[in-house]
């Protein structure tokens, strides 16, 4: 579904992507962990075609497709989704009216026909029951004034409302208390299917409890140093990234 | 106005952007009318012509002559942040009527006029029989047609032509006519008040509550005239009333004049509530043509009465405008919401004066400014604490958004304090559009421009909140229409 | 008033011509050619529009020529001026009684850097002084043409490249006398590159009679220079003054001035900076305090000119009896001044039935990428806290005091030198007439 050939990026003439190869089907779900710096978020942005960052070898594919050249929203209508570490305010819009917006957007980059309010408002519902959010949160302006919690679950929410076949979750366990975790880990394991595929970015093995990883990869120096099975994780977990780092000197 | 269902979907009090779909201008089509034209320039001869053929009593004709005079002894103003090529006042034809008048039914309106108003949206009759929104349509500044005169008349309502007004009321209009705006009171006041050719006239008497929008449709259509409408609206005691405006100009190379004047009058305990929409041709992405668009708006307050502006400014190549409150009774409120958007060469110079001079008075100002292009946009107001506003208060935000680094955003309040228990607050922000939040928005699959026009709604949803539900929309599409090529 | 200025150049002008180069004398020309022209500003100039000068140039003034020594009157020694200094510090002293340098007060140096009276500079340092003067004036108003014209002495500074001044210069200006005096006071003030200065500036009228300065300053701060100015201005209650600053800032440059107005008749001050280098940091405080019937009008501008600049601006206003205060504050971002920050806020407290406020914080931006704020608010002492203070004991005029210099607080915070916020405190409690001087 989604392949990475020898990635390299760069910001600011600073090379953060070192050549990153990852090969990702559908139904599984991939862990990358790293210590901070060493390039998870980057990766995200840049699959999620983020301008800011210069493209300096490699490619992305999506469905056998290099996406390179396409703005993020061509790459969101493919069904690329990125739960953003920091979610941005938007004041003034509602979360009803932006999913709404999004989500017609990229029905009608399918060819399909809007949904109308009613039938929109009902799903907001139902994935919002799931989640455990109250109805008051649709009427609310995108993210402001929200906790960090709030913010994770609206992510969490979109994804469920737009049903990417590939979502990026990049941190999304970073500010959520042990119950908003697991409320967030459920919708997320409700949503896995073999069609569609996971990427969960995080610090801690935690979430890995509650979103179980069929693969762990760790990023270092914006390169996957070591790749394998969810006990790679509690590996980690234990002896922290020191022998990682260790390793690699 | 009617929304065009083609680029948005209305549900759930929410708009979403559907599709925008031309960048050009959308009025840009001028309606081949047969019209009475008065030669252009302007003297005592022409103000007489005018006068003599809206066959106008004398003393009509008289308070004309005497602004007149005064205008002659005035300077063009030039204070305002604006440049532009001074109008040639010989040069512009003061009289444009659309042929045959008077019409009893909507049938008689000339076809070509009609097919006008269909292609702007406005069928007079699905408004009569759907938006319940009572119209008065002024087409180079001769008023066309009033619909839904009837239903108003059973409530004691008027609302007619301001040439019917001086004819069938000639005592409300002359006890009220230049009171709030007296003939010297500016540059363009005097002109207006010396030429103005028609307009709308509302009375509310006592203690009615109107139970309907009322709305007054105005467009230039022939070339090289000028509109000078003048609206008069008075809301006697303990009634309210909502009134909107919008306002369209075919495209022309040159340079059109819309100069008008309204004055309301709220009298104790009444509230209006003035909206509007003005789209005049803002001049091609060159800033080539355009409407100059220098207005003077102002309503008084008496006690415990309430006057509430709202304006969506997209359009004129040079906006000039400063709606205004005089709280002269106690308790009275004041409140001006304001959208003002330019973009390619645009110039748009405009806020509010809020004069507290009654005790216990209010008044709030909200004002989202957002240039693009090369444009340049202006706050400029007065809020003035007199020496009897005991515990008045006033409320300022004045917010500018920046799209492009070519063009301009300017904020100049006045603030003055004569009264030790008065407070008010004042707070301005300039800043550019987030591009993380353009990139949020992007990656839940929007495009640039739609979420660009997203943000923008967002960011002046404060006042587009206080527009009537039909009006918010139309609001909502211009601003996205106009921010068209602004990205980039 | 105007032709009486005009006619003292004039017949002074083989003067200025002999004591400075040709290129100084031909611009004071032009100033006073332009002053002649313009006269004093009037409520219907833009700029003046809440200030009238009329009865500020009513009076009979004497001026002082700067070519005549002090006479008789004018001796005055050090402990008629001890108590206008900050006392236990040690510090450069530069006086002046009518705009005329008094060596016997002063403490000058030429060691490592200059500092001195710009009397003695006009003809000891041409080159710096041709260079320096009138740069950043040129094209201001009337009253700085007329300094231009007139000025003589003031404060000269010039710091070499990387070099700090080791202590505060106190600079001090008298007016004294028997008849009213109109002072042109200028000062040039100039740090290369790295180094650093700090001047605590004072004027004080000594007379019952109307006294009026008219001072120009100009700053030239290098790049990774820093500058620290404080104005006390605590005059007595028949003294104005009208004083434009303009400080031109370099690279990654500070420049810091806090303006207290606690006493005086009319003041008016203009203080202007312009960023021109990257990095470029300009920080202005303002407390006033008015009562009787002061006027205190300050004007500010930023200019931003290069990118990555940035300004902050506190100015708090607390005006009792039938005082006014005035605020006109201007950021103007230019085109190519990019990530600019620029923040500006004016508070004010009014007191009394008679007191009244004006103010007119402005922006005007032409560069898109940039974060500016202004916030102005006019209102009253919070009463809910007046009464929590006084609920715990506090007497009411000492917790108004109390919750006044709460209000202050932003505008003095960054004064850190212990024995100016001694007098800072003194000033303070002496004008709101409760003892203060452990508060701060």
């Amino acid at each position: 579904m989604l392949e990475i050939v020898n990635l390299h990026a760069s910001i600011d003439n600073k090379v953060i992507l070192n050549g990153i190869n990852l090969k990702i089907n559908p139904g599984e779900v991939h862990a990358i962990m790293g210590p901070n710096g060493s390039g998870k978020s980057t990766l995200s942005n840049v699959i999620a075609g983020h301008d800011g960052y210069d493209i300096i070898s490699g490619d992305i594919l999506f469905d056998g497709e290099s996406v390179l050249n396409f703005p993020p929203e061509k790459r969101a209508h493919l069904g690329l989704f990125l739960s953003f570490q920091y979610p941005v305010e938007i004041p003034g819009i509602t979360v009803s009216n932006f999913i709404r917006t999004a989500l017609n957007e990229i029905r009608k980059a399918k060819g399909e026909e809007s949904l109308g309010a009613s039938p929109m408002l009902k799903l907001m519902r139902e994935k919002m029951k799931v989640l455990e959010m109250d109805k008051g949160f649709l009427s609310r302006s995108l993210n402001e004034g929200f906790s960090g919690g709030e913010k994770k679950r609206n992510e969490i929410f979109q994804m469920a409302m737009l049903e990417p076949k590939m979502a990026i979750l990049d941190e999304t366990d970073s500010g959520l208390d042990i119950d908003a975790l697991r409320v967030v880990a459920n919708g997320v394991n409700a949503l896995r299917s073999d069609r569609n595929a996971f990427i969960v970015i995080t610090h801690y093995q935690r979430l890995l409890d509650y979103i179980i990883p069929d693969f762990v990869h760790v990023l270092f120096n914006g390169k996957i140093v070591k790749s394998g099975g969810k006990e790679l994780a509690i590996e980690l977990e234990k002896r922290g990234y020191d022998w990682i780092k260790k390793e690699q000197k | 106005m009617r929304l065009r269902r083609k680029l948005f979907i209305v549900s759930d009090n929410d708009k979403i952007i559907d599709e925008v779909t031309s960048s050009d201008y959308k009025y840009g089509f001028s309606t081949e009318i047969d019209s009475d034209t008065i030669e252009p320039g302007l003297s005592e001869d022409v103000i007489r012509q005018i006068s003599l053929k809206k066959d106008e009593p004398q003393w009509m004709t008289d308070w004309r002559l005497d602004a007149y005079k005064v205008w002659k002894e005035m300077d063009e103003p030039d204070w305002a942040n604006v440049s532009y090529s001074k109008p040639d006042f010989q040069n512009i034809s003061y009289y444009s009527a659309v042929k045959k008048k008077q019409y009893d039914s909507l049938d008689e309106v000339d076809p070509e006029l009609l097919k006008t108003f269909e292609k702007l949206g406005i069928s007079l009759d699905e408004q009569k029989r759907l938006s319940g929104v009572a119209m008065d349509i002024v087409v180079d500044s001769v008023s066309v047609a009033t619909t839904f005169k009837k239903t108003l008349k059973e409530k004691g309502i008027i609302f007619c032509s301001m040439s019917e007004a001086i004819k069938e009321h000639p005592e409300l209009v002359k006890k009220h006519l230049g009171t709030v705006i007296p003939k010297s009171d500016n540059y363009y006041a005097a002109l207006n008040s010396a030429v103005f050719t028609d307009g709308s006239f509302c009375y509310i008497p006592n203690g009615v509550r109107c139970p309907m929008e009322l709305s007054t449709y105005f467009r230039i259509n022939e070339a090289g005239t000028g509109q000078f409408e003048r609206t008069l609206l008075i809301a006697d005691k303990g009634s309210y009333v909502s009134y909107l405006e919008g306002c369209t100009a075919p495209q022309r190379d040159e340079n059109q004049l819309h100069a008008a004047v309204v004055e309301l009058i709220a009298m104790d305990d009444s509230e209006i509530k003035y909206s509007t929409v003005q789209n005049w041709f803002p001049g091609d992405s060159n800033g080539k043509g355009g409407v100059f668009n220098f207005v003077t708006k102002r309503g008084i307050c008496e006690t415990q009465a309430k006057i509430s502006w709202t304006q969506v400014e997209t359009g004129s190549a040079v906006t000039w405008k400063y709606p205004s409150c005089i709280l002269k009774g106690d308790n009275s409120i004041g409140e001006f919401y304001s959208v003002a958007l330019t973009n390619n060469f645009q110039q748009a110079d405009t806020g509010t004066k809020m004069l507290h001079l009654g005790s216990n008075t209010k008044s709030t100002i909200i004002s989202k400014g957002i240039s693009a292009g090369k444009s340049h946009n202006s706050y400029r107001g007065l809020v003035r604490m007199g020496p009897r506003a005991k515990n008045a208060r006033n409320f300022s935000q004045c917010d500018s958004l920046l799209m492009g680094d070519k063009c301009g955003a300017h904020t100049f309040p006045y603030i003055e304090v004569k009264n030790s228990t008065a407070k008010t607050e004042h707070e301005a922000t300039t800043s550019k559009i987030g591009e993380d939040q353009i990139f949020y928005c992007q990656q839940r699959g929007l495009n640039p421009e739609a979420a660009i026009a997203l943000i923008v709604n967002g960011y002046c949803k404060d006042v587009l909140n206080q527009l009537p539900m039909e009006f918010a929309v139309e609001a909502q599409k211009l601003l996205a229409i106009s921010l068209e090529g602004s990205v980039g | 008033m105007k032709d009486r200025l005009s006619a003292f150049y004039w017949l002074n002008e083989t003067q200025f011509a002999q004591a400075s180069s040709e290129q100084i004398t031909s611009q004071r020309r032009s100033a006073i050619e332009k002053f002649e022209i313009e006269g004093f500003p009037s409520v219907r100039d833009e700029e003046w529009k809440y200030t009238s000068l009329k009865k500020l140039i009513t009076p009979d003034y004497l001026f002082p020529s700067p070519f005549v020594p002090l006479d008789q009157e004018e001796q005055i020694d050090f402990n008629d001026i001890k108590q206008f200094l900050v006392n236990d510090i040690d510090c450069y002293q530069v006086v002046f009684i009518n705009g005329r340098y008094s060596s016997w007060l002063s403490e000058t140096t030429h060691t490592n850097y200059d500092i001195c009276t710009l009397g003695s500079a006009w003809k000891k340092y041409p080159e710096v002084v041709e260079s320096y003067f009138n740069k950043l004036t040129k094209d201001d108003g009337p009253l700085v043409q007329l300094n231009t014209g007139l000025a003589w002495e003031g404060l000269y500074i010039n710091v070499p490249k990387n070099t700090i001044v080791d202590k505060p210069i106190q600079v001090l200006y008298i007016s004294t006398g028997d008849t009213p005096v109109f002072n042109q006071t200028r000062s040039l003030i100039i740090l290369s590159e790295g180094s650093s200065a700090e001047i605590i500036e004072r004027h004080h009228s000594l007379t019952n009679h109307e006294t009026w300065t008219n001072a120009v300053d100009e700053l030239h701060i290098g790049s990774n220079a820093k500058i620290h100015w404080v104005k006390l201005q605590h005059d007595s209650s028949n003294a104005s003054l009208t004083q434009h600053s303009k400080i031109h800032q370099e690279k990654d440059s500070t420049a810091i001035v806090h303006t207290i107005s606690t006493g005086g008749k009319l003041i008016r001050n203009n203080l202007d900076f312009s960023l021109t280098g990257k990095g470029a940091e300009a920080r202005m405080f303002g407390l006033s305090l008015g009562s009787d019937r002061q006027l205190v009008d300050h004007h500010t501008r930023v200019d931003h000119i290069a990118p990555n600049c940035s300004s902050h601006e506190a100015y708090k206003g607390i005006y009792d009896e039938s005082s006014r205060g005035v605020f006109n504050g201007k950021i103007y971002v230019h085109i190519d001044a990019q990530k600019t920050q620029a923040y500006q806020q004016n508070n004010n407290l009014i007191l009394s039935e008679k007191a009244t406020v004006d103010t007119k914080p402005q922006l005007e931006i032409f560069a898109d990428d940039v974060k500016c704020s202004h916030g102005c608010t006019i209102g009253q002492l919070d009463e809910d806290a007046l009464f929590y203070l006084r609920a715990r004991g506090i007497r009411n005029k000492e917790a108004k005091a109390l919750l006044m210099l709460a209000f202050a607080n932003d505008a003095i915070a960054d004064i850190q030198h212990p024995s100016l916020r001694v007098k800072l405190s003194q000033l303070i409690g002496r004008k709101l007439g409760v003892d203060m001087s452990n508060a701060l």
